[in-house]
């Protein structure tokens, strides 16, 4: 599927800031189930510097700095980008020998994937996360299916509240209270997985939403997604991430879904944040975000005749409110 | 060598308590090394198999003790409790402090140091010095594995849960070729003396490792009091090896020779700040905190007075998670933000490049044999204690039998996140609390290392009596732990400093640390050959090392300085109006209305008590009460110790550049008016006698704070900053004083003119000028226009204006604007100044200088004057504003010249 996202950023500032360094991770990743067609990055004022590399997990990210003072900040990026998507994987590999394959002895075989076992500043270790995620997790019980079962709970038992969290709140308050965003369920489900010894990563991204029916899409009215990828030892090497989306209760080989495009992987939000600056000067600030994916020229027809069905209990007006029906694995 | 028994023992010593005896009484407790007589109490080591540690036979001592004590043994016994007695006071005097809980009010801790220093035979040194340059060795390799191709761990050989699990891990550094090529420049170990008497490697320390500071002080002060043992003993020299680090960082540094290091610190309120200061005083290094740098272009730049200037190198004492909020804690404002970029770019080294934290994991000591083997092919020739990492489960499946024998340490020490906790020692727990933490290493087996315990050597320290020191003190033995530090030299290539912090436990203590409340000794590491003499000293001084030594002002030292200055002049202020209030309130003219009414203005405009204090007038023995009250007193009234404590933190923020003598007596000043006024009013009997007394001790000791401001200082931009700070409060003090003199009436008493000459300090002059008259024309011209009074209006406006236009870099002669802002005192006139109208034409009145009486018959309304007063004082404020809009605010502002590299 091929798909157009715009994403602004836009800050408002009072007083004026005075020196800014930002880091983005705006360009989406280009993977073999993924293929980046067009990227641009507009920022205004422009920067005086701008640089582009790749993190340690691969993904684009660029920094740029504003060294003149300026009362506001715009980063636009657009990008087109053509989907795939396979049906979950089979796996045999029983969860207590994922967990067993992680485990270090000397001499044994490295995999570099265990570096998403470990906790990360979002996804902190609690025991009460290994008590949530334990009914999922039954004897002999493969991964991708333990990992499905717990997304279908996590799906099922919290309240999807979009002002009901903030980016700072922790994994365990939001456990507590069994309502968040989508970036509270996909932190939640990792720490849930990790605390079963099971390597879990962030993917933080977009999905294709629909406007509800009758009414007409609004632009910029979307949001980033985020979304949980599990990693099955015994699938074919570079093949081995499964995605899982606990607030649409979607999953897939490689991504949840068509509709669904990757931004870039990290253990956590906090390695693969969109925005992120340092300002001097701006006491306050006004930040505002729209989002608007759609389907590109050229592909409409397609993604018009694509079988979709509102299945939520969430409002509209929400960007995660797309669910497709999945064909049962294992 | 002499053999120690050539020694004479002079027959001075013999009349007194013989030291050898004393000290060979001293015995380790069974079970540990014993320095002083080189064995272990229950297991002798026989002459044989001691290799390392020669036995002077009759003595009983080892040689290098025995000879020690034969160097000092014409000092008694009671010498040695004044020794104590003086290296105390010296400790104190320099200001070596290690703050436990530091905050701004907090106390700040004496650093503790023993008479005593730990010696370590030339034998001894060698192997720890082959031990810990190989270690170094095998660290710098490590991380450049684990930073590049990550083969390490492929192979097996490290575990991901210390390098990727571990939060010391920098994802950001991943594929960083540091620049210079090296990641490690200094590293601490710690070493624990077996009952063997082999040194083994308990832990050690990469990420910024304290102590490079506190030994130096340490030598300095225990070979001060043993210069004749310190001589004959060839105990080896320390600047040579900090010559040779700092040499390397610059060679290493993008710039080369011409590099400009830095030292970075988290501040005044981190634990070890005077070590930071004391470091970059000695290596000559400037002095930052994050905020005084700023990155542009991934370049790294100091922001100062002149402008940006670059930096190629820093050595940092910021942990690594601080280093730059933009890719690290986001939260952190200790740091540089983009700093991880420059690093990467290669445009500036910084020491220990970021990402070290995961070898200070004692669980890697575990791993260290294979590594050295697989990287080296080299055994260890320096062996950590036996530990085991409980992850792995054969580890810890051998470990958990013998926790009783053992310590239990975090794998993650400090971080929360990870499960660290305190480290215990096994044999100091119960059955049932080993049980309970076997249970908790097989449930959480990753955050538990489970290491050897080995009871720790014991050396001699000089125990003083409580009593006092004309009591017999004893010498006991304690355990220690010894901290050596190696540093590099070149790339990947280290040296060891010969010597280093002993840590010494309090008594019946084991594991020593400063945050226990131990306490540290010299250590002497004896060499066979040369004793190197090298200083931090330049052989040859060219043009430019000269320019570049020329030291560089921060926009915020410059702050500091400046408020330095006013601090100390509101000190001054203070203590001169303090002291002559009492003094008239118990005079002469203790009833003039008029002088009363200014006294008690002047008071609450100096805040010397609050507004709500009934005057002098109206209530004298409560007005004088409450401004007692508040001389040492940080709540209510902000009067003398509210300044002088003020002037303590502005100055302990700027310690690099104040010299000891002024550092300390800035510090007495203020212990003393606290705990003195504290004295008096727990006594309850607080008179303004015993205020007097207190008052002028302080005078004193202003005098000397402002002695060393002037005549001690480097004239550079700081100092005008501090002298502009300075002359500003001086400029708007006195003139608010004579304005309301005047508006007061009290000028035209008796009691109040002198009062006023007094509080311009000037009672001396104007008497030698003109003798017992009252002319208020004479005190026009000695307090308003002479010249060569350091306390006259135009003698203040005329410096001030010099000193701005200096500080803008005007050429000499001219002014600057800031200087314009001031009156020019070459246009002041006598004769004007002393126009007077009568009471009938007066127009103008201050509303708050509205008196209830009127001012004394006939002595009208100095307009002129007047209306100069409150030029002055204007323009005092106003130079104030426009001085940290220039200055200091103006750092991240763009229009700022930007320096080239």
């Amino acid at each position: 599927m091929k798909l157009q996202i715009t994403h602004e950023t836009r800050y408002d500032y009072m007083p004026a800031v005075e020196t800014a360094q930002h880091m983005a991770y705006l360009q989406p990743v280009s993977t073999r189930y993924q293929q980046l067609l067009s990227h641009s990055l507009l920022i205004s004022p422009t920067p005086a510097q701008m640089t582009q590399t790749l993190d340690v997990f691969g993904n684009p990210r660029c920094f740029f700095s504003l060294q003149t003072p300026h009362n506001e900040l715009a980063v636009v990026a657009h990008s087109v980008v053509s989907t795939t998507t396979r049906l979950l994987p089979l796996s045999g590999m029983s969860w207590e020998q994922t967990r067993e394959h992680f485990r270090y002895q000397s001499g044994s075989a490295f995999d570099a994937a265990t570096e998403f076992v470990f906790t990360s500043p979002f996804c902190p270790r609690h025991p009460e996360f290994a008590a949530y995620a334990r009914p999922s997790f039954t004897p002999g019980v493969s991964v991708l299916a333990a990992a499905k079962d717990l997304m279908t709970r996590i799906h099922t038992d919290f309240v999807y509240e979009s002002q009901s969290t903030q980016i700072n709140t922790p994994a365990l308050e939001a456990l507590e209270n069994r309502k968040g965003v989508c970036q509270d369920f996909a932190h939640i489900m990792i720490a849930c997985l990790r605390a079963m010894g099971i390597a879990a990563r962030y993917v933080s991204g977009y999905l294709l939403t629909q406007p509800a029916p009758g009414t007409v899409k609004l632009r910029g009215s979307d949001a980033s997604h985020a979304w949980v990828a599990v990693y099955a030892p015994d699938l074919p090497p570079g093949d081995r991430w499964c995605d899982f989306d606990p607030t649409n209760d979607r999953a897939g080989w490689h991504s949840p879904g068509e509709d669904y495009v990757t931004l870039a992987t990290g253990r956590d939000f906090s390695d693969v944040s969109p925005i992120r600056g340092v300002i001097h000067g701006g006491a306050s600030h006004t930040l505002t975000v729209g989002v608007t994916v759609e389907p590109a020229l050229g592909d409409a027809g397609k993604s018009a005749s694509q079988s979709q069905s509102q299945n939520q209990s969430h409002g509209l007006g929400q960007s995660q409110s797309q669910s497709q029906s999945q064909s049962a694995i294992n | 060598m002499k053999d120690v028994n050539e020694f004479p023992i002079s027959p001075a010593a013999s009349a007194r308590p013989d030291l050898r005896e004393v000290a060979m009484a001293c015995a380790a407790v069974a079970g540990h090394f014993d320095e002083l007589h080189g064995s272990t109490s229950s297991n002798p080591v026989s002459a044989a198999t001691s290799a390392i540690t020669s036995i002077a036979g009759s003595a009983g001592l080892t040689r290098a003790w025995g000879q020690f004590f034969e160097n000092i043994a014409d000092t008694g016994a009671l010498d040695l409790n004044q020794r104590m007695v003086s290296l105390e006071r010296q400790i104190r005097d320099n200001g070596v402090t290690y703050n436990v809980y530091a905050d701004e009010d907090g106390p700040q801790r004496p650093w503790s140091l023993d008479l005593f220093p730990l010696i370590i035979e030339a034998e001894s040194w060698q192997q720890i010095e082959k031990g810990v340059k190989q270690r170094m060795r095998v660290l710098e390799r490590v991380m450049a594995d684990v930073y590049g191709p990550q083969q390490l761990l492929v192979k097996g050989l490290l575990p991901p849960a210390l390098v990727q699990g571990h939060p010391g891990y920098l994802r950001a550094m991943h594929g960083v070729k540091p620049v210079g090529g090296t990641h490690l420049h200094i590293a601490a170990f710690d070493l624990a003396r077996g009952p063997d008497g082999n040194w083994w490697v308990v832990s050690q320390r990469c990420q910024a490792p304290s102590g490079l500071g506190y030994l130096l002080e340490n030598r300095l002060a225990v070979s001060g009091q043993f210069p004749q043992a310190f001589q004959a003993m060839r105990v080896q020299r320390l600047a040579g090896t900090y010559r040779a680090l700092m040499d390397s960082l610059k060679k290493l540094s993008p710039a080369g020779a011409d590099s400009h290091l830095a030292l970075l610190t988290p501040g005044p309120y981190n634990e070890t700040y005077f070590e930071h200061a004391y470091l970059a005083r000695y290596l000559g290094l400037t002095l930052v905190e994050g905020s005084d740098l700023i990155v542009r272009d991934e370049r790294l730049f100091l922001k100062t007075l002149k402008g940006l200037v670059p930096v190629h190198g820093l050595l940092k004492r910021v942990d690594d998670e601080y280093l730059d909020p933009l890719e690290l804690r986001p939260d952190s404002t200790l740091g540089i933000p983009g700093l991880l970029q420059a690093i990467r770019a290669g445009n500036v080294l910084v020491a220990n490049a970021p990402g070290s934290a995961f070898l200070e994991s004692p669980a890697l000591l575990g791993f260290l044999p294979a590594l050295s083997q697989h990287l080296l092919g080299e055994e260890l020739q320096l062996p950590s204690l036996p530990t085991w990492w409980c992850g792995e489960r054969s580890a810890m499946e051998e470990a958990l039998p013998r926790l009783r024998d053992c310590a239990i340490k975090p794998t993650y020490p400090g971080s929360v996140s990870h499960g660290s906790f305190d480290a215990v020692l096994g044999r100091s727990l119960s059955s049932r609390e080993l049980d309970e933490w076997a249970g908790r290493i097989a449930l959480q087996n990753e955050d538990h290392t489970v290491q050897a315990y080995v009871p720790l050597s014991q050396m001699p320290t000089w125990h003083a009596p409580a009593k006092g020191i004309d009591e017999e003190g004893q010498v006991v033995a304690r355990s220690v732990i010894l901290r050596v530090f190696a540093v590099s030299d070149g790339p990947n290539s280290w040296r060891v400093l010969p010597g280093g912090l002993a840590r010494v436990a309090g008594a019946g203590a084991e594991i020593a640390s400063m945050q226990r409340g131990g306490s540290s000794a010299d250590v002497w590491a004896l060499t066979r050959g040369e004793v190197d003499k090298t200083t931090l000293l330049q052989p040859q001084l060219t043009p430019a090392t000269l320019a570049q030594r020329k030291r560089l002002v921060t926009s915020r030292a410059a702050e500091n300085l400046f408020w330095m200055g006013r601090y100390t002049e509101r000190a001054e202020n203070a203590i001169r109006l303090a002291r002559l209030t009492l003094e008239c309130l118990n005079g002469e003219e203790q009833s003039s209305t008029p002088l009363l009414a200014w006294l008690s203005k002047m008071a609450v405009a100096n805040t010397l008590v609050l507004p709500r204090v009934p005057s002098a007038a109206q209530a004298r023995r409560v007005f004088e009460r409450s401004l007692i009250s508040s001389l040492g007193s940080t709540e209510g009234a902000t009067s003398v110790g509210y300044y002088l404590r003020a002037l303590k933190m502005t100055g302990s923020t700027v310690r690099d550049r104040l010299s000891q003598e002024h550092w300390r007596v800035i510090v007495r000043a203020e212990e003393e008016l606290f705990s003195r006024c504290a004295d008096h009013a727990r006594k309850g009997d607080y008179s303004s006698l015993d205020a007097l007394q207190i008052l002028k001790d302080t005078s004193d000791h202003m005098a000397a704070i402002t002695g060393a401001q002037t005549d001690r200082m480097t004239r550079d931009d700081g100092w005008r900053l501090l002298s502009i700070g300075r002359h500003i409060e001086r400029l708007s003090f006195l003139a608010s004083a004579l304005t309301r003199g005047l508006a007061t009436g009290s000028v035209h008493t008796q009691g109040g003119f002198e009062a006023m000459i007094a509080l311009f300090d000037s009672t001396i002059t104007f008497h030698a000028q003109f003798q017992q008259s009252r002319d208020m024309a004479a005190l026009i011209d000695l307090l308003v226009l002479d010249r060569d009074n350091p306390r006259s209006l135009a003698w203040v406006a005329h410096t001030m204006r010099g000193r701005l236009a200096k500080l803008a870099g005007s050429d000499p002669d001219e002014m600057s604007a800031l200087s314009l802002k001031l009156p020019n005192p070459a246009r002041w006139s006598l004769t004007q100044l002393c126009e007077v109208q009568t009471q009938a034409e007066t127009t103008f009145r201050e509303p708050d200088l509205e008196l209830d009486e009127a001012p004394a018959d006939g002595s009208g309304y100095y307009y002129a004057l007047n209306e100069l007063l409150l030029q002055c004082s204007a323009a005092a404020f106003a130079v104030s504003d426009e001085i940290s809009t220039i200055y200091f605010t103006h750092s991240g502002d763009s229009k700022q010249s930007m320096g080239t590299s």
